[in-house]
């Protein structure tokens, strides 16, 4: 084991493994609360539940509270849509201190009138942030008197940001959906045909190209969640024959529920580089297509590898022998991205996220090689320190991981959700092989010297 | 969107806490902790991280639902105790969120019992009070510096210095300010200075803890200074650390507002010359050079109609700057509650707007983006200078936004965008004069143009070939195209078409039309015997091509409008062109949706376009057109025929200029048009068009033009001849069915009905069933015990086909009653009883007799799901031939 170094603290020991030969089985402990001032990168449960949700493109998104929890989240994600735009504006109750003394519940009413009077609101998503429970407003109350009242959808989402980490704020937004879809479940006997997508966000498009993939091979999309999603489109999910899962840390959740409830089964698919969307796309083609779909699905993923093999053939002597370190949100994601480096001949020698779960990291674990740094929920201090000795060339990171790496000298790849350029689908392994050699190789680490 | 009344809608405000740890960072190894939620540090370290393109540290206490409940002590506690570890710092910000302050924490008791049980910390442990609901980042600016000087002991020994407190001003900024007091000799202490923890330097080692900033041992002397400055316009006295260090120890001050704009900065080095500043020649050129750039600019900068908003005081320094110039600020807008920023802004805003006799001017504070962008638009403003935030307004309105203030999360460079002094003035009025004089020079050509000469020469509108988009590539690939087009061939009877009947809806009706009939033995546009799905119009197209070489166009001739069914030629044209790169594509369209889908029509590859363009003169239309459906909405008589021209002249000269060949089809209609068929062909000349195509009418029973005379051919050929002095025209015209497939001479439509384009499957060996153990469920990366899942595969050796994915605990309940006391082993075989074998990461001993006691293989393996099936097969069918060898 290496010597962890002075920066690292006693309490955050346990969630720091390195990868040793053979088998380590006391694992790493995650799905924790962050440890107080260790300087998380984690959000909170009310960002967990915004961003599944923010992406419902038609949807009002009322965040009843202070003007902060709205002002951060405004148009946060790359999110794109084919329809409205609604989702991009940050509507909030803005409370103040007298709404503080003397509640905020008939704030909240007035300002779910106004929208609906206004604009006409089909869909309208309430989220309570921290005090809205410790004032005393009953939300819950509130959207059902308005669901009532003007017969739409008015759905609450109770998420305080101390009410656990931003993995039940993924729950909360799953349940959210649930209770929008829940009354159109088909009756029994009807059956069910195409696909929805679940935890894909359409970041730069990233679902309209793989529902071309489908488009092409002949099998129909039915809806998505949340990318690109409507409240007419979602409510014929549960029609769907199948759920394939992207994110699986923000949305499996919703993909069991509608198992049990709706009887689809789900399938967890990656669309993050060559082999992972070519198993992904012939998958469902064996699941639901006939003979000539899964031709088409042979035909479009062989042709699509080979023209991305000797893309990379291009690439590789620039990124062979390259050591990577990733820093993401979920479990699965760190999984994708270990084994797309490994496609282009790069390390991965630090790996950590935010809100990743106990199978990820074994499945981490079993991926990477040994002396490989695994984190969970790490710190800034942390990353420098595994960083430095680990001697990474390139960090993926997201926002606040930038300037850091940065700082330490070392490249820096986007893997946030602001992106404005696809990294899923086989469009997205060329601009994230590009993305990757642009910075690696970039001229400016030649003049970081001194005089 | 209307204004909200009773909620916000778009922010342009932040909360109390960002602002509190962004003055924080202007103190000297501090570090900062939020007591609240974790989320509350995140989001502002991430905000702030993308405008100072910095890394910004900020520690969270990370309140739990216990904490919630119980007090956050023991977690403010541990707080302290891990970022002291970590970071070392020498002053720790306590600032609350709205969580703590509405939980009644009592973060000085917090602190008080932190230093009992630590009596070896040496940490300057300040506690800020910033709930978020009690104003903005503005606020929490000053509610932090105030709290600073409030917090840390004094020396009451008076010195010489001068006090300079800002507020939330930029790095570099910071730095010109600095630069300014050294200029002017000025003995200083700056409160708060973040030039060089939020716009660091690139260093060999990294400090997490950045070293720059206001020393505590400075902080210490303010108490003693012979004098305070505090520059901010609208600062509460509740929060100005000027107020209170007049009140704690009688140190003089003056606020004045933030230096920006000539007569700000002037202020400034007066009260400091007073206090026995020097004023350098240096300074003195800066100022003329700004002077001498303002009489330059002020003519352009007339121009400007501005919107400005962003922090109250910011606003006013923008304001000043403007009005100074000229340009007049229409919009000045805050986010924060603000009552004297009408008044103190309005007179000089009004001043400056009667010159050129501007009268709408909106101030507002408390202003969300709604009503700042109901204020741009209705105040006719033409260039926004503000908060990065502004961006939504500038995508909308196409308005130029000139980012100059927190959030600034679009571009690079928010940690160096200069506003103050005369250098800060003179580049932001470059850069608005330059904004407006890039739109001006930009547009001004065709602006005159459009004004004074179109009017004038309305009938004469013929574009240059210059202006076409089309490179000589592209027409010489068109020409090949076009050669090889039996339609533009003279009935060449070398090359073979195919209609796709994939649109049966139409959105007008021409009096001479009926689409109702259905007969295979009829042949006239419009006809038809089956409707295809784009599906099954790809397929026909495969299996027309495989047995017709010669075939080199597809095309849409309805039955109904190609464009009226977009959506099936989208998918259709995307199909085919999908499968065969070369295959020319052709459609034809009465031209009501041309203008809407011409770009997108191109962009599918459509290279020939054909429109039927009975008349150009809508009372003429209105007699061959019943009706149209536009838009939702049914439109008759000369107002539908007008719509429909509008359109189809607009739309082919949109696909003429992109280099579509276009055939203008003409149905001459005796009594009707048959006078006005040369203008329409001088209309299609002149619009860029091809060829023109002037047929008879086909009089179908049941249409309203039944019992029209008949054209006899000679008098068609007459009309043609007349217009071929115009334009080219069209001798070999068959009047194609919309089904219609061969070459123009010889229809094989008929041979190819309802013909499925079945496909012959190859044998295959019986495959092998395989159970994959794996969680990602991409890579076998599971040990057998453990699974949960399988993935069910079979594959003779070659083929792979994914079958299904089997929960163990589902489908053994599914499938058999396992009982509770079946074990976990039990369970998993009755899940993978169908299987050969299983694969999985590991797999114990005693499992693994089991599994060869029921005959189920076990294959230990890391690799990709289906790498290691098909391996697995491949390994079951050598071993298949040895064994076969062998017997």
């Amino acid at each position: 084991m290496q010597v962890m170094g002075e920066e690292i603290l006693e309490v955050r020991k346990k969630s720091i493994m390195v990868k040793t030969l053979g088998c380590s089985s006391t694992g790493i402990e995650c799905d924790k609360a962050s440890v107080s001032g260790s300087v998380s990168q984690r959000a909170c449960v009310y960002c967990g539940a915004r961003v599944v949700l923010n992406p419902i493109t038609d949807a009002f998104h009322i965040v009843h509270g202070p003007i902060g929890c709205a002002s951060y989240t405004w148009d946060i994600r790359g999110s794109l849509s084919s329809g409205s735009d609604l989702y991009r504006n940050s509507f909030s109750t803005d409370l103040r201190e007298k709404d503080i003394i003397f509640g905020g519940a008939a704030k909240l009413t007035a300002a779910i009138d106004e929208v609906v009077q206004k604009y006409q609101a089909k869909l309208i998503f309430v989220y309570a942030t921290c005090i809205v429970g410790v004032i005393g407003d009953d939300v819950e109350a509130v959207c059902t008197a308005a669901e009532k009242k003007y017969k739409i959808r008015v759905i609450a989402v109770k998420a305080p940001g101390f009410s656990g980490t931003k993995r039940q704020g993924y729950k909360l937004a799953c349940d959210a959906m649930m209770r929008l879809i829940r009354p159109y479940q088909l009756s029994k006997d009807t059956l069910h045909h195409g696909v929805n997508i679940l935890g894909d966000f359409n970041l730069a498009g990233e679902i309209w190209l793989i529902k071309n993939y489908f488009k092409k091979i002949g099998i129909e999309v039915i809806s998505t969640f949340t990318g690109d999603a409507s409240y007419e489109k979602l409510i014929k999910a549960p029609s769907a024959a199948l759920n394939i899962v992207q994110c699986a840390g923000s949305s499996m959740y919703l993909a069991k529920l509608m198992e049990e409830e709706f009887g689809i089964p789900y399938m967890k698919v990656s669309f993050f580089g060559i082999e992972d969307t070519s198993a992904s796309i012939m998958r469902v083609a064996q699941m639901l297509g006939d003979a000539g779909v899964v031709e088409k699905a042979v035909n479009l993923t062989k042709r699509e590898s080979c023209r991305l093999r000797s893309f990379m053939e291009k690439y590789r002597p620039y990124l062979a022998g390259k050591k990577a370190a990733i820093y993401v949100g979920g479990g699965f994601k760190a999984i994708s991205l270990i084994r797309q480096f490994n496609e282009m001949g790069i390390e991965t020698v630090v790996v950590g996220t935010q809100t990743g779960k106990k199978d990820e990291y074994e499945v981490i674990q079993s991926i990477v090689n040994d002396d490989t740094v695994i984190l969970d929920d790490a710190n800034p201090a942390e990353l420098e320190f595994f960083m430095k000795q680990k001697k990474a060339d390139i960090l993926v990171g997201g926002v606040k991981e930038r300037p850091l790496a940065y700082k330490l000298g070392i490249a820096f790849c986007d893997h946030n959700h602001e992106r404005k350029h696809a990294l899923g689908g086989y469009e997205g392994v060329e601009n994230f092989t590009k993305e990757i050699n642009l910075s690696i190789n970039s001229p400016v680490w030649e003049c970081m010297t001194a005089i | 969107m209307e204004n909200a009344v009773n909620l916000n809608v778009n922010p342009c405000k932040m909360c109390v806490p960002l602002g509190s740890v962004t003055a924080l960072y202007g103190i000297a190894r501090c570090m900062s902790i939020l007591h609240g939620s974790q989320g509350c540090s995140t989001y502002i370290r991430r905000h702030m991280a993308t405008h100072y393109n910095e890394p910004v540290d900020i520690a969270s206490s990370s309140l739990t639902e216990e904490g919630t409940v119980f007090g956050g002590e023991k977690n403010l506690l541990s707080g302290l105790e891990n970022l002291i570890r970590l970071y070392s710092p020498e002053v720790i910000g306590v600032s609350t969120t709205c969580l703590a302050e509405t939980i009644g924490e009592d973060i000085p008791g917090i602190i008080k019992k932190f230093y009992e049980l630590h009596p070896e910390c040496t940490a300057e442990i300040i506690p800020v009070s910033s709930p978020s609901y009690a104003g903005t980042h503005f606020d929490g600016f000053f509610r932090a510096t105030r709290a600073v000087v409030e917090n840390v002991s004094m020396d009451i020994r008076k010195n010489n210095k001068v006090n300079i407190v800002t507020g939330m001003i930029s790095p570099a900024d910071t730095r010109y300010l600095k630069h300014l007091l050294n200029m002017m000799q000025i003995d200083y202490i700056l409160l708060p200075d973040i030039s060089d923890n939020l716009d660091g330097v690139h260093v060999e080692k990294y400090d997490r803890l950045p070293k720059g900033g206001t020393s505590l041992s400075d902080i210490k002397k303010m108490a003693g200074a012979k004098y305070t400055i505090e520059l901010s316009t609208f600062n509460n006295d509740d929060f100005s650390p000027a107020v209170y260090l007049q009140q704690q120890y009688g140190v003089p001050y003056c606020r004045l507002d933030l230096p920006i704009g000539i007569k700000a900065t002037d202020a400034l080095i007066n009260k400091l010359k007073e206090l026995g500043g020097m004023i350098p020649e240096e300074l003195q050129k800066e100022r003329g050079r700004c002077l001498d750039a303002m009489i330059d600019s002020h003519k352009y900068n007339a121009m400007g109609k501005a919107a400005i908003f962003g922090e109250p005081d910011i606003v006013a320094g923008v304001v000043n700057i403007c009005c100074e110039n000229g340009v007049i600020p229409v919009v000045c807008a805050t986010g924060s509650v603000c009552h004297a920023f009408d008044k103190k802004l309005r007179e000089k805003v009004e001043k400056t707007a009667k010159v050129q006799f501007v009268e709408k001017i909106r101030i507002k504070d408390d202003a969300d983006f709604t009503e700042i962008e109901n204020c741009v638009i209705e105040c006719e403003a033409n260039i926004m200078i503000g908060s990065g935030d502004g961006y939504r307004i500038e995508e909308r309105t196409d308005i130029p936004l000139l980012r100059c203030t927190f959030p600034i999360h679009d571009r690079v460079g928010g940690q160096r965008v200069r506003l103050l002094g005369y250098d800060g003035a003179m580049r932001m009025l470059d850069n608005i004069a330059n904004t407006l004089l890039a739109k001006l020079e930009g547009s001004y050509r065709q602006n005159l143009y459009d004004k004074y000469f179109r009017p004038e020469n309305e009938s004469t509108t013929v574009k240059l070939s210059a202006d076409n988009i089309v490179d000589i590539n592209q027409r010489q690939v068109l020409k090949e195209k076009t050669l090889r087009h039996p339609c533009y061939t003279c009935g060449s009877g070398q090359y073979a078409r195919i209609h796709l009947p994939i649109a049966p809806k139409c959105n007008i009706q021409c009096n001479y039309c009926i689409r109702k009939y259905d007969c295979p033995n009829e042949s006239r546009p419009g006809v038809t015997t089956e409707i295809l799905s784009p599906q099954e119009a790809f397929e026909k197209y495969m299996l027309v091509k495989k047995r017709l070489p010669n075939l080199t166009v597809a095309g849409i001739a309805g039955p109904g409008d190609a464009l009226a069914n977009f959506e099936q030629t989208r998918q259709t044209l995307y199909l085919i062109r999908q499968a065969d790169p070369t295959v020319t594509f052709c459609l034809s369209t009465n031209g009501l949706m041309l203008p809407q889908y011409a770009q997108e029509i191109i962009d599918l590859g459509v290279t020939h376009v054909t429109v039927t363009l009975n008349a150009v003169d809508p009372e003429i239309g209105a007699k061959i057109y019943k009706h149209i459906d536009y838009m939702g909405q049914r439109y008759t008589g000369i107002s539908g025929a007008g719509i429909l021209l509008g359109n189809q002249l607009n739309g082919i000269r949109y696909l003429t200029r992109h280099g579509v060949i276009c055939k203008i089809n003409i149905v001459m209609l005796k009594g009707i048009n048959e006078e006005h068929i040369v203008a329409v062909v001088k209309k299609a000349k002149e619009l860029g068009c091809e060829i023109t195509n002037i047929m008879q009418l086909i009089p179908v029973k049941g249409s309203a033009f039944e019992n029209m005379p008949l054209v006899s051919n000679k008098e068609i050929m007459d009309m043609r001849k007349k217009c071929g002095l115009y334009m080219k025209q069209m001798y070999h015209c068959r009047q194609c069915r919309a089904d219609a497939i061969g070459t123009l001479g010889n229809d094989l439509s008929i041979e190819y009905r309802n013909i499925s384009a079945a496909k012959e499957k190859p044998a295959r060996n019986s495959p092998y069933r395989f159970a994959a153990a794996s969680k990602s469920g991409m890579i076998i990366d599971c040990h057998f015990g453990q699974t949960e899942e399988f993935y069910i595969y079979e594959s003779d050796g070659i083929d792979l086909r994914f079958i299904e994915k089997r929960n163990v605990e589902k489908y053994c309940l599914g499938k058999e009653n396992c009982g509770n006391k079946t074990d976990k082993i039990e369970k998993i075989i009755i899940t993978i009883k169908d299987c050969t074998a299983v694969i999985a990461l590991r797999i114990g001993e005693v499992p693994r007799q089991r599994l060869k006691n029921v005959g189920i293989e076990v294959i230990t393996t890391y690799d990709r799901i289906e790498n290691a099936v098909k391996k697995a097969a491949e390994s079951k069918n050598a071993a298949n031939e040895v064994w076969n060898t062998a017997l």
